[in-house]
């Protein structure tokens, strides 16, 4: 792993401005290391309206201009220059336009007519396939833990790894150095205070149930983080400020990214956070329903790349979704479960500005079962060239993904 | 760690066990227990009408356009409101303050944690929510669900040991679902297939009678040719979403011709906008043109036939109230009971006796952790806290990892231990206990001072408090603990009076907070 010089000088200027940190340059076990964010929009997120074939044929034909992205008017989708498939317009949604400025500058690639090859058109089957890393259902008994619980095997992370939900995401399922950090803003600490820590530690240190061993891990894993939060001379935790005018909206999109933010920034060493976006499941009115959430979230994604600017060279954002939607709409002006759907990776070492994978087309007899776009790269493979390239897995390939096997590297990203 | 069958069996058909409930036990014995519990009256009993109506719930805006400021502690309103008389709160138009349009939710969930601490019904309060997460609806995601929500849960309560088939039904005509998996939008030429998927998924057969990956057509679906397909694939979802097609609610949507439904909220057919064509359903003919409802109804026969519907639902119904891995015997015991009593009106009444009377139910301590609402409500009984519920418990207990009636994915809250040992919601444990003991949020305060007449221990109240909680005896390390975390020596002296009342709160909740009380 690269020992980055400037963080190191960074965490020195926040120390000189927040003495609770004073120890932090010296702390041993903040050695930076490549972090990996895992964004999963749950709810089978429309790639098709993500990142439309605008003058794709059947795309006109299939969507009423209400339900689709359109090439000009007074709202076009944004241009991106491609080359997946020249004569297509591929254009991202509207609201998603500070999404192609990261396009454009290269730090973000897209990978179309991706996903889960395995036809289910369950959220919960496919969500639980995709997070714990395989391809069908016969390897889902054997395979308990998540992708990321075997990546931060090989890949150890000196902080705890992070899920922006109430919950673990199952991704990390059975990691025990994991915390689960809806909001960082109230701080992570204990309602009652010292006595209250210093109860449950003895209460819970050596005792050997679920309920305790699972208290221990989070007393000492909050620990970690609560002891490097910046606290102002009153003691109170330091509001955090974003840098590069970011600005993070109230939404889950907002709030998810704001913590992701913020944690990266305390040089704790994060290596893994695993952030949950929820809504997508557009079965009705998809147009206003996915325009308003994808704002919120291109938005939000935008802030942190420009909130985290002096960290792009060991970061690399992945975003991912259970399936993509049917290409025709319903009656209810929604769309149901499809098959494709789109993957981003955002990074300093991203070779972005591009589309990978290969376009299946539109036409009925190029559909997967006749009516949902067709996989054409397998998620594995995507999530496979980062851990490979940017978190020294390449050698466990087949404990993160058992079953897979990857073919032609798609380039999207430059091995450190 | 030995628990008594008595603790168990409150632990699981019950939010744990109160001195009252542990005495009537006792008095009665567990199997006239059981039976009581079967056969609750209809509705809230007196006392529990009465603490009902003297919730307040703090409700404060302030003036606005075509409203005045409002500030003031108030009882629950809508629990008896029909989806009509609420419906006015889904139009953005009308000049209502944000609060009150929140109420219903706020209402049924406040209602929900009471009744966990005092109903005298505790095993149909098992069962409400047991249902309610299998029928999951949210309604902070929607304000017509929200509204739908009190109808909602009078139509979950007067099924809840009822008869599954009749339990479909009138899920499946309820508002708040058809709001919620979009039913109501779904017309004939490309039907909506949100409800009819879960509808297989989550409702009846369950994800292990998904049989997508392995068969391409209904007639390979073994069993298929003979009538009795094994499970189900997406062509079952399909046309069972287009049986569905019609069933809406009167939103105030046209109809064509000038015509508009009315705006009630209430469940309604549109014929129209029904797919009268043939269908075939899990290898079932339907012939085109039936009658009003037939078609989805059918639906609903064949699904609540269907064996796989039985397993699966009776192996939720045994994960809830035995173990997070109930064994294969009790839940074919139970499956067994489901199926013989299929049409019978109290089928579920029988297959939660079947379980409630199994040797499994008084043995295997700690298979499963107490959810947040079980702790909240196990607690205040535990522990003998007259309590009342209030916005601010609400507010944790929605922070909790636990939102009542806001759960966004149709799956309903998760039923296994790791969800609910995550950072996030035990911080929220401990944060619940806490406050519950210092009356943090308004709920009521108690004395246990006031139950000790003579000088005790700090190490004695620790082993009494901690009995009182889960009936088992403190083992040293936690009298040790919770002494060194409060630098209390073992033989500290603890006056009677409320002058000791902080302490004694403080080890309540400590015990609270140990696995003995976490786990059940």
């Amino acid at each position: 792993m690269i020992l980055c010089r400037r963080t190191f000088l960074q965490a020195g200027a926040a120390a000189a401005a927040w003495p609770g940190l004073s120890h932090l340059a010296l702390a041993a076990d903040a050695v930076p290391g490549d972090c990996l964010i895992v964004v999963f929009q749950r709810g089978g997120c429309d790639g098709l309206s993500l990142l439309a074939p605008t003058n794709d044929p059947d795309y006109v034909a299939d969507r009423a201009p209400e339900s689709r992205v359109l090439g000009d008017g007074p709202k076009p989708g944004r241009p991106l220059r491609q080359g997946l498939a020249p004569a297509i317009d591929f254009r991202l949604h509207p609201e998603s336009v500070p999404l192609g400025e990261l396009y454009d500058s290269r730090a973000l690639a897209l990978v179309h007519a991706v996903g889960l090859y395995d036809g289910t058109r369950s959220h919960f089957v496919a969500q639980d396939l995709m997070e714990r890393g395989v391809g069908d259902g016969t390897r889902l008994a054997r395979t308990g833990d998540g992708w990321l619980t075997r990546l931060l095997a090989v890949h150890p992370s000196a902080a705890p790894a992070i899920t922006t939900g109430p919950a673990i995401a199952a991704s990390l399922g059975f990691h025990r150095d994991s915390l689960a950090i809806p909001d960082l803003r109230g701080g992570l600490g204990l309602p009652g205070g010292p006595q209250v820590r210093r109860t449950l530690t003895a209460l819970y240190g050596d005792a050997d149930d679920p309920f305790s061993r699972a208290a221990a891990d989070t007393l000492r894993e909050m620990e970690r983080v609560e002891s490097r939060l910046p606290r102002g001379p009153d003691g109170k935790l330091v509001e955090y400020q974003p840098e590069f005018n970011a600005v993070y909206e109230e939404t889950e999109s907002g709030r998810a990214f704001r913590t992701v933010a913020r944690l990266l920034k305390m040089d704790i060493g994060l290596s893994v956070a695993c952030v949950d976006i929820g809504g997508w499941d557009h079965h009705d009115n998809l147009a206003g329903r996915f325009a308003a959430l994808v704002g919120q979230f291109s938005r939000a994604l935008a802030a942190f790349w420009n909130d985290t600017a002096g960290y792009h060279d060991r970061l690399t954002v992945v975003v991912m979704t259970e399936f993509g939607r049917r290409l025709r709409t319903n009656k209810s002006n929604g769309a149901d479960h499809g098959h494709g759907s789109v993957m981003m990776v955002l990074g300093g070492h991203v070779l972005g500005g591009d589309i990978y994978g290969r376009w299946p087309g539109l036409a009925s007899a190029q559909l997967d079962n006749g009516v949902d776009l067709a996989i054409t790269t397998d998620y594995r493979a995507v999530l496979a060239e980062i851990a490979s390239a940017r978190l020294g897995a390449g050698q466990a390939l087949d404990l993160l993904f058992p079953g897979f096997r990857p073919g032609q590297p798609l380039g999207l990203v430059r091995a450190s | 760690m030995t628990i008594s069958p008595e603790r168990l069996m409150l632990n699981r058909l019950a939010f744990g066990a109160s001195p009252g409930d542990l005495a009537q036990m006792h008095l009665v014995g567990a199997e006239r227990w059981i039976e009581q519990q079967l056969a609750p009256d209809p509705g809230d009993e007196a006392e529990m009408v009465q603490r009902l109506a003297a919730m307040g719930l703090h409700i404060k805006y302030d003036a606005g356009d075509g409203f005045g400021a409002v500030d003031e502690m108030r009882p629950p309103q809508c629990l008896d409101r029909d989806v009509a008389e609420l419906w006015p709160l889904t139009d953005a138009k009308r000049k209502i303050a944000g609060p009150e349009r929140q109420r219903p939710r706020q209402e049924v969930a406040a209602a929900t944690l009471l009744r966990a601490i005092h109903s005298r019904w505790q095993l149909r309060e098992v069962l409400v929510d047991f249902w309610h997460n299998h029928f999951n609806v949210n309604a902070a995601g929607d304000q017509a669900v929200n509204v739908a929500l009190p109808a909602y849960d009078r139509v979950i309560r007067s099924h809840a040991l009822g008869n599954f088939r009749e339990f479909l039904e009138a899920v499946a005509t309820s508002p708040a679902m058809l709001v919620y998996l979009n039913n109501r939008s779904s017309r004939a030429g490309s039907a909506n297939e949100n409800y009819g998927r879960e509808l297989f998924e989550l409702h009846s057969l369950g994800r292990d009678a998904y049989l997508n990956d392995l068969y391409n057509r209904w007639r390979d679906v073994p069993g298929a040719l003979k009538g009795s397909p094994a499970g189900y694939i997406d062509q079952d979802v399909y046309e069972a979403a287009r049986a569905f097609t019609g069933w809406t609610i009167e939103d105030g949507a046209g109809l064509g011709g000038g015509k508009t439904l009315p705006a009630t909220g209430r469940f309604t057919y549109v014929e129209a906008w029904h797919d009268n064509y043939q269908k075939r359903v899990l290898a079932t003919d339907f012939d085109p043109f039936q009658p009003p409802l037939a078609d989805g109804r059918k639906v609903l026969d064949l699904i609540a036939a269907h064996p796989a519907t039985a397993r699966f639902v009776c192996t939720k119904l045994c994960r809830r109230l035995v173990s997070d891995t109930p064994s294969d015997a009790l839940v074919t015991a139970a499956t067994q009971v489901w199926t013989e009593n299929r049409k019978r009106p109290d089928q579920i009444k029988r297959v939660v006796r079947a379980i409630a009377h199994a040797p499994a139910m008084r043995e295997g301590f700690g298979a499963k952790v107490k959810r947040p609402l079980e702790l909240t409500a196990s607690y205040a009984r535990g522990a003998g806290i007259d309590a009342t519920v209030t916005v601010g418990l609400l507010n944790e207990l929605d922070g909790s990892g636990q939102k009542l009636f806001g759960w966004a994915a149709p799956t309903g809250h998760p039923d296994s231990m790791d969800y609910w040992l995550s950072s996030h919601v035990l911080r929220k444990r401990w944060t619940l206990v806490s406050g519950l003991s210092d009356n943090g949020w308004g709920t009521g305060s108690f004395s246990p001072a006031a139950r000790v007449a003579r000088p005790i221990t700090a190490a004695q109240a620790i082993a009494l408090w901690h009995g009182d909680l889960t009936g088992v005896e403190a083992d040293g390390r936690t009298i040790a603990a919770i002494l060194s975390g409060m630098q209390l020596a073992a033989q500290a002296p603890l006056m009677p009076g409320p002058a000791s009342d902080p302490v004694h709160r403080r080890i309540f909740a400590f015990c609270a907070m140990t696995p003995a009380f976490n786990l059940r």
